[in-house]
This record gives structure tokens, sequence and C-alpha cells, in this order.
């Protein structure tokens, strides 16, 4: 068995505040009674430390929505609301809670748990649209985090042989090809914008910690990273290559840009890749429309690892409007190469709109290999996302005062809490490899398909059901 | 038992004030010449006695735009206009999308009433999730059947079996859902057991123990046996009626109970057998289950134990759900309750609530078709939970195949539950339901409690008999499965319908 594999997490508070829900306003018919102070079990009502006889103004960040200063106010003097910025912030697909819980994940390591059943909406876009299946009464995981079974996370980047060949004296007759073994199907792809040589150290560490890998410009690797060399996968243009040798000769991985002619010649550039090193090529697919049949001929040409890259909420990148989701892309992917018997000739890495640690899951029951993350890295930062009228991610001041061990532990803490969500997930599902989620649509819930065989068959009438 | 005979009672809020929905705002240009105060009927303007200046609006006293057609309306009658309304916005802080702030409000004013609200300006019986139960909607004849509504039973048997155990059968087609001591408070377990008496009708422990101040409602407690076996005696199992193993809750199917350590005090740990201030999880599955041959030997172990009880066993909704219900059959047991993945609980990972397993409204046809195509449907009850919010709910739930259903989080609204979620950390619940903490646990009385949720029940019963009248049903058995009695705004457009003629 391999040694379990654990993520530690401790707490890593920032200076600064993030994001709130609520605003509580305390109107001037306050006859600074104290009451709000004796019944706020959370202590956001407190009387002014200068002069005791007032009471100081709300402290909203500790609201927790009870209402209980609301309801128990003798003269119904506060009023609370939505805030303004929780009101503004994000979108609908990168939800103002998601953002807290990110931020809270960052802080200290945990799963996020709360009281009462969910709250959402009944189903929603992409990966809101599916539910994961659990076993009953009789399956291989027990206890899930708490049990004593290894519940293995790690995923191998790489293509992989269909069966092995020996020959007649028993030895290996195949070929087994290059392949890279990570403990998390999670990789880092921070967008370069924001790669400031501070924060690529920070997150260079944190990938050393938890043991993956972060894509990452090939001219921004200094020498003072070079140590880290086989956490970083560097990321160059074809005409690139013979000008960073020293960095190839070091890499396990190497992304490259898509361009058309990849399709016909993947197999010279390969080469290319391999005469510095064994490294294996990942191919960054932007997710347009077709992205299936460019897919199928990369892998007939050899591609090892395509990393399809999707729009900040997961969309196609070549639709204005609408267009699939990166769950339903995957989908097609996969399936795709599963019925032309390719399928294990790649991996296949899901990136853009990864926002929770649901998404890992989901993204690979759907037929990833393993995900790629970008904004949710920043907002453990700090950073702050709106989608209206457009994408902007705006970046909090002061980052570079953030101590770096800082950020590591904060990136640290966020993917121990993914993992133990991912765990959570595997165990009700009683699955032990995450290897094995791949494709699993089995144990997948997808609401288009389970709606209509119910309800659907329930309330159309018989002549509109199609036979 | 006759639920006309159930004593009914106005019992208001514990708080002074309401949650508005609407906010009157009143501007400077007001002279304070009094005259809101003499026109409104609600009491949203009031001047103290001697005062000259006004007080400040009660907006959760006022009743909304439809009064702007009223004769005595405020903002018509003020002479200086200095009078708005607009919709609060702590309305919005109120609820979610699954129990909207209407939901909470209208179930609010069941528990204090004992009627559906009077008020139109609520949806109270369709909440906003988008799907499910809230897509769906009853298609009532046109011509009113005539049916005397003293002729309408909502009762249900729970033995189908015939087999010589307990023929108990519940005055309404719901029960109260396992809530353990520790999850929530002693006044709420109570209260819920009371009620569940006063309505013939059950509650459940939950995997907490048994507390002996609950044994005068004996048989109307369902004790349950879960994963932790927290509190489980031969004792307790033998003294009830009904006993639920439960394999798996709807809101962390697969994964096992969470009761964080703060919540663990000294009583709760002397109920569990555990360490005050430990986090008690309970494993996942039943570690002496691994096969449905073990399943049996449980149930066996059970009704060996007590030559009379009934057995329910409490499940999640996976998509082989259909399986396992028949398996529960051919093991034994009486009822087969499951449990959506919306359902409610008192701490759980955010992840398993939004993502593991279905919701309730795809399992309960999926097992009911299983059952009836196995042959076995009539000798098994089927309760469904996970998300019951209102009575329109119950009886969608029953129209897509359940029996009845058990409800959790509806009962604890009755109580004033604001669904804040923080159920789970620190002290618990800072409305003093879900707490074990001493000072919390007392916001409330038993008695207050108990009216409330006998109100909340007696406007569902209004409601379900309503229902039942307008189909022209004398019995709730006569609904179970009658799919054709609903429409799908997706799938049937009301259009559509209407062209039907």
């Amino acid at each position: 068995m391999p040694k379990k594999y654990h993520i530690n997490s401790r707490p890593a508070l920032l200076s600064t505040d993030y994001l709130h829900k609520f605003t509580i306003v305390r109107g001037e018919n306050c006859i600074n009674c104290g009451k709000c102070t004796k019944v706020c079990i959370y202590e956001a009502h407190k009387r002014r430390t200068d002069d005791p006889r007032k009471m100081a103004d709300p402290d909203t960040t500790l609201c927790r929505n009870c209402f209980r200063c609301i309801q128990e106010c003798p003269r119904g003097a506060l009023e609370k609301s939505l805030s303004a910025e929780f009101c503004n912030i994000g979108g609908t697909y990168w939800k103002p809670d998601m953002l807290i819980s990110l931020w809270k994940q960052a802080e200290n390591g945990s799963v996020p748990v709360s009281g009462a059943g969910y709250r959402g909406p009944f189903t929603g876009n992409g990966f809101d649209s599916m539910w994961t299946d659990m076993s009953e009464i009789v399956r291989p995981t027990r206890d899930g985090i708490h049990g004593r079974e290894y519940i293995n996370t790690s995923i191998e980047l790489g293509n992989k042989l269909n069966h092995l060949k020996f020959n007649s004296d028993g030895e290996l007759a195949s070929n087994v090809p290059d392949s890279v073994a990570i403990s998390l199907p999670i990789i880092f792809d921070i967008p370069t914008e924001y790669l400031t040589p501070a924060i690529a150290k920070a997150i260079l560490k944190a990938a050393v910690v938890i043991d993956t890998c972060v894509i990452m410009p090939v001219t921004a690797i200094t020498p003072e990273l070079e140590k880290y060399a086989s956490n970083i996968i560097p990321l160059l243009s074809i005409g690139e290559i013979d000008a960073h040798e020293a960095i190839l000769e070091k890499a396990r991985l190497v992304a490259i840009e898509y361009s058309d002619d990849m399709i016909k010649d993947f197999a010279s550039l390969k080469e290319k890749i391999k005469k510095f090193n064994c490294a294996v090529t990942i191919i960054r697919l932007p997710a347009v429309r077709n992205i299936e049949s460019i897919a199928e001929k990369l892998v007939r040409n050899g591609a090892e690892v395509i990393q399809i890259i999707a729009d900040y909420k997961g969309n196609e990148v070549d639709s204005s409007s609408g267009g699939r989701h990166l769950k339903d892309i995957i989908r097609g992917i996969h399936l795709r190469l599963v019925e032309d018997r390719i399928r294990d000739g790649v991996t296949i890495i899901a990136s853009g709109g990864i926002a929770m640690a649901e998404h890992v899951t989901k993204a690979m029951l759907c037929g990833a290999d393993l995900t790629a993350i970008d904004i949710p890295l920043l907002i453990v930062l700090g950073a702050k996302i709106y989608e209206a009228l457009e994408k902007l991610i705006v970046m909090p001041e002061g980052l570079d005062k953030i101590p770096q061990p800082l950020i590591t532990q904060r990136i640290v803490n966020l993917m121990g809490a993914w993992h133990s969500q991912i765990l959570e997930m595997m165990g009700a599902m009683g699955i032990r490899e995450a290897r094995r989620l791949r494709g699993e649509s089995g144990r997948a819930i997808f609401f288009e398909e389970i709606d209509k065989d119910t309800f659907g068959n329930l309330f159309k009438k018989p002549e509109m059901i199609k036979t | 038992m006759k639920p006309s005979t159930v004593l009914i009672r106005d019992i208001p809020s514990r708080f002074r004030h309401q949650v508005p929905k609407y906010k009157v705002t009143r501007s400077d240009a007001c002279i304070n010449c009094g005259m809101c105060a003499k026109t409104c009927p609600y009491g949203v303007h009031e001047r103290n006695e001697g005062y000259n200046k006004i007080n400040p609006p009660i907006d959760y006293r006022c009743i909304g735009f439809e009064c702007l057609d009223k004769e005595f309306c405020c903002i018509n009658k003020c002479p200086k206009h200095a009078l708005s309304l607009s919709l609060n916005p702590m309305y919005q802080t109120l609820g979610d999308f699954r129990w909207t702030p209407d939901i909470i409000t209208g179930t609010w004013i069941m528990a204090e009433t004992g009627y559906p609200p009077k008020r139109t300006d609520i949806e109270y019986n369709v909440g906003n999730s988008g799907g499910g139960f809230d897509k769906l909607r009853f298609k009532f004849p046109s011509r009113p059947s005539g049916l005397d509504v003293s002729e309408i039973s909502t009762e249900i048997p729970l033995n189908r079996r015939d087999d010589g155990r307990n023929n108990i059968v519940i005055s309404l087609p719901v029960y109260g859902g396992g809530m353990s001591f520790g999850s929530v408070s002693l006044p709420t377990m109570v209260s819920k057991a009371h009620n569940a008496t006063i309505w013939n009708t059950f509650t459940c422990t939950g995997e907490g123990g048994y507390p002996a101040i609950l044994r005068e409602y004996d048989d109307h407690v369902i004790t349950q046996i879960a994963t932790g076996l927290f509190g489980v005696r031969e004792e307790t199992v033998q003294r009830v009626k009904i006993v639920e193993f439960k394999y798996a809750q709807g809101a962390k199917p697969g994964l096992g109970g969470h009761l964080l350590g703060e919540k663990v005090t000294e009583s709760v740990a002397r109920m569990r057998e555990a360490v005050q201030g430990s986090s008690l999880f309970s494993p996942f599955p039943f570690h002496s289950v691994y096969s449905i041959e073990d399943h049996k030997k449980h149930i066996d172990w059970v009704k060996e134990m007590n030559p009379k009880a009934l057995i329910s066993v409490k499940v999640s909704t996976p998509n082989d759900v259909d399986m396992v219900a028949v398996g529960s059959y051919y093991a034994g047991a009486h009822i087969i309750h499951i449990d959506g993945g919306y359902g409610g609980t008192g701490a759980a990972p955010d992840i398993a609530k939004k993502n593991i397993a279905m919701p309730i409204e795809y399992a309960i046809p999926k097992v009911h078709k299983f059952l009836k195509d196995e042959g076995v449907r009539d000798a098994i009850t089927l309760i469904a939970s996970g998300g019951i919010r209102t009575a329109h709910d119950v009886a969608k739930a029953i129209c897509l195949g359940t029996d009845g259903v058990v409800i959790g989080t509806a009962e604890l609204v009755a109580l004033e539950c604001v669904r804040c979620g923080n159920c789970e950390s620190g002290r618990g619940c800072a409305r003093g339901i879900a707490t074990t903490d001493s000072n919390l646990a007392d916001l409330f009385d038993e008695d207050w409690a108990t009216q409330r949720l006998t109100n909340l029940y007696h406007a569902w019963y209004v409601q379900l008999v309503d229902i039942l009248q307008k189909f022209g049903m004398r019995s709730i058995r006569e609904l179970v499965g009658r799919t054709d009695l609903l429409r799908h705004i997706d799938y049937n457009p009301e259009t559509e319908l209407k062209a039907d003629g």
C-alpha cells in the first residue's frame, strides 16, 4: 500500500477582509438599550469602547443571519440587507457564496460544513446539472475520509498501453510510454499576467507540498525557481524549444499551445522535446466547437496529453452566447475517443471554470483524467471577480506585502479542503482510485436524462413521446 | 382519532417583530398629522399617547401593494404624500431558493393560527428552486365535487404486511423526521413527540439516544438505529412501536452523521456514551452489514427483540434506490423510507448536500414503479422525505407514488427557524431550536412549541382535505401514484392544457 497521502492544513489568515454577505444598519431611533448585545451570540453588536453609553456600529462581518437582533430590538431600529458588494461581485457562474466558501477554505483548509438542507436551485447550468451517485448498503469504501481504508487520488499523465506484451521468456516486450504521476487530479494553471516572481515561487512551493505541477511560461522560470524544476510545466511555443534546453532537460512535463500544424506533424515536435528529456507534452487546446475532431486527430498523431481550455465560466471559447459547457465538451471528447478505441492513448485535462472541489470529481466522471485550476488560486490571494458587464478580475492591494509562506499555506489549505471533499464524493460512490472516476458516467446522474426519464415519461402526452 | 377534535389556538411569535416583506417609508414631508395612524387597520402606524411625533412605521404589519386599491390605504390618504411603499431589502436575506421568504412566512402564519394564510400576497405552496415539486401543479377539476369534508380521511396504515405485528394507522400521511438529541434541544424533541401524540402520528429520535423524558410518548416515537449505534439499547428498542434502521441520510448520503465537538455537551455525551467536546462522526455504512443478507439479519435481530414492532428502513436515493427498496421488502421491512438528496440536516458537508444522490422527486416514481412491477407495492409502506416543505409538496409526493412523507425542516420553521444554516457549530442555533447550549435551549418552552407544531399540522390537514375534496376523493390513499392529476410546467404548459378544453 502506498504511503497515505495527506495534506496538512493550518490556519492562514490574511489581515484583510474579503467579502461579507450582510449589512446591518442601526437606525436613528436606537435607544442604546443594549438588547442586541445580549441576543447576538456572534457578538456582532457591542457598545462603543470610548463611550459605553452608546452602541457601536454593528460588525456585520460577524453576522450569521439569525435575525435575533432584528426581531428583538424594542424599537425595530435595526435593518439588514444583502451587502452591496455581495450583490455586485461574481455572477451567475462565480456565485458570491462560492467565493466566500473558497476564501474560507484557504483560511482553514477544512471541508465547508453547514446546517440545514441544500439552499440552492434544483438544477443549473454546466456542472450544476449533474449529481453523483452513492452506494447504499454495500460498497468497497467505508467511513469516507474518517476511515482506515485508503482512497487514492493520484493520477498519471501520459498515454497508456491497452495491454502489455511479454516475450516467450516472460520479459516485457512492450515499449512502455513515459508518464508522470501526481497525487491529486489538479494542476495549477494561473494566468500569466498574475504570475509575479513572488507569487510564482509561493505557488510552486505549494505544488511541491501537495505533489502537483504548475504551468508557467518558460520566460518566467528564473534561475531561482529551477530547483522546483520537477514541479514546473514550462509553457512555450514551438520556436522557443531550442532556446530553453536547460529548462527542458529538467522538466517532466512540457506545455505547448495548440496550432493547426500539430495535427499533421505532432510526432516531430514530440521528438524534438524528447531529444532533451523524456518529458511528456501537454497540448493546450482551446475549447472550440469542433474540438472533438481536433482532439481525435491529435491523438491519432501521437498526442500524449491534451488540455481542454474553456473560458473562465467553462464555456466554449468561440460561441458568443450559449455554446456547450465544459461538462458536455469533456463528455463529447471522451465518448468520441472511446468509440474510436483510442481513449487510453491520451490524458485529458479539463480546465476553464473549475471553481469548486465538486467540479473536479464531476469533470472526471464526464471523462477527464484530471483538471487544471486558475481563478480559485487568485481568490485565495484575495482577488475579486466580476462577470458583468464583462470579465473583470481585481487583485487586492498590497499583494506583494503578503508573506510568501502565507500564500503557500493558503493554497495548500485550499487543496487540502478540495482533497477532503473529493474523498467525500469518492467515498460515497465507493470508488477508491481517482483514476477510476474517469468517464464513470454510470455513477453520475445527469439532469437532462433523469428529468426526461422521470417527468418526461410521466407527463408528456402519449403521442408526444417518440418511440 | 378525529383531526377535528384537535385543539387549535392562536400562539404568537416569540419575538417582538416579524420579518417584514414590505417597507413603508415616511419622508420629511410628514407633518405628524396622524392621518395614517387613524386610517391603517393593521397597525402599521402608531402614535403613542401624549406624543406629538408619530412612531416609525411597523413594516411587518403592512399587507403590501394590494392595499393601494383600498380606500383606507395610508399612501393615498396622507395629505402630504409623505409615505411610500417598497419591497423590504431585509426580506431577501430570509430564506433561499427552496425555502423562499414567502414559504417561511406562510409556515409561520400556519404555526401561529392553525390555518393556511389568508393573505394573498405570499406564495406559500411553491418554492423558487426551478425544478421538482416547484414545477408540478395540480390539475383540479373545474367542477366542485360537492364531497362533504367530514367524509374525507387522511389516515394511512403503516403495516401492510399482515404479519400479526402492530397494525398502526396514523391520522395524517406525515410524521416527524429523526433529529437526534444533540442536534436539537430537548424542548424541540419533546414538543415534536407531544405533537405526534396529539395528531396520532410519529416522531423519530434520530441517532442520539432516547431521552427518558420521552417515555410518556413511547407509542408515538420511532427509535432509530443508525450506524454509530449512539444510545441504542435493548430496552429502548423494546418499548417503541416502530424501529428505524438508518442506512443513510439524504443530506449526506454515503457519509455518516456529523455532530461537531462543540455541540457534544455533558448531557449529550452521557446519552451517547461518548466524551464531552469530541466530534462524533458516525461511520458509513453499518460495519456489520456487508450484504443484503446481513441487512436481513439486522432486521431479524430487532424483530426478535421486539415481537410487535414495525421495521422501517431509511435509505437515501442512489441510482439503484429501487433495488434497495425491493431488497428491504424481502428482508422483512414494513416501511421503506427514502430520503432525497436535498434533505435537511443539522450538519453536513456542503458538497454532499448539493451533489450526492438524486432529489426525492425522481426517486419516488422510480421506487413506486419498481415495487409495483415486482408485485409487492401493496405489501409495503413507502415513505418519502428530503425537501417536503408544504402541504402541497405532501400531496404532490403522494401523487408521484409515496404513501406518506416525513418532514423535518418544516417543523423547525414552525418553531421559528429562519434556515440560517448555523446549526452545526459553536453554541448551535441562535434561536434555541437546534442547540444543546444550556442558555439557548431555554428560549422557548414545550407548550408553546407543541401548540405551534399542532397548528402547523392542522393547517396542512386543512389543505390536504381541500385538495382531496377538489379531486372528489374520500381518502388520501386514493391519491397514491395518481400522476395523471399533476402537470409539469415544462412538459405540459398551461396553454396546451387550455387548448385541450
